[in-house]
């Protein structure tokens, strides 16, 4: 399969499965280079502009409704 | 600024106090009659505020009763979160409401982030002398 082929069909798989697959080549990448591979958890919300979004929303549905 | 208040960077970490140093702010959240003494980390790249689920439920929120689903990024994409509404009050400022991404893990800590928290405050931080001000928006 060529890597063209390869993309095609990583594109497709559901969210889940697409960090899998992420996870899993830079932990064979990490082991190829002598990186102790690990998680590293970053417990930050960045980039997460549809639930800032819907909080916002939220929040103006709250002031519509005590008005 | 006028008005606000001066707050020390905390260190989260003992063995590595300067290496370690956050800004913590304490902060009163209350719901109805409940509240809780809190402190969360000011993170302005954060795009929300997020809640740790104990939190919750101390102030007696229900996950069945939350309706509004919100998706978080980065780590915690993978865990489900409610958008729920809270009173808030920092040192002896008029409360405000804030909006949190509740989130069903004790794995985070409180963050204070872009979606509300800094649409109701203005901070300045001053790393270099490891502290923050914090005071209300202004009108």
């Amino acid at each position: 399969m060529s890597i063209e082929e390869l993309l095609r069909e990583a594109h497709t798989l559901p969210r889940q499965e697409k960090f899998r697959l992420v996870q899993e080549l830079i932990s064979e990448l990490a082991d190829e280079v002598g990186i102790t591979a690990g998680e590293y958890p970053i417990w930050s919300p960045y980039e997460a502009y549809d639930a800032a979004a819907t909080l916002l929303r939220l929040l103006e549905e709250e002031k519509a409704e005590a008005v | 600024m006028i008005g606000a208040i001066r707050l020390p960077f905390v260190p989260l970490d003992p063995t590595q106090r300067d290496a370690s140093l956050m800004p913590l702010l304490p902060l009163r959240l209350a719901r109805g009659e409940l509240q809780a003494a809190v402190s969360g980390i000011l993170d302005t790249g954060a795009a929300v505020n997020v809640l740790p689920y104990s939190i919750g439920e101390q102030l007696g929120l229900s996950w069945e009763q939350q309706r509004t689903s919100v998706v978080l990024s980065g780590n915690l994409s993978q865990i489900q979160a409610r958008g729920v509404l809270l009173s808030a009050t920092v040192g002896s400022f008029p409360p405000v409401q804030l909006a949190f991404a509740w989130a069903q893990t004790d794995n985070v800590p409180l963050i204070l982030g872009q979606a509300n928290f800094f649409l109701e405050f203005d901070v300045c931080f001053y790393r270099s002398q490891s502290n923050f001000e914090v005071k209300p928006k202004s009108v």
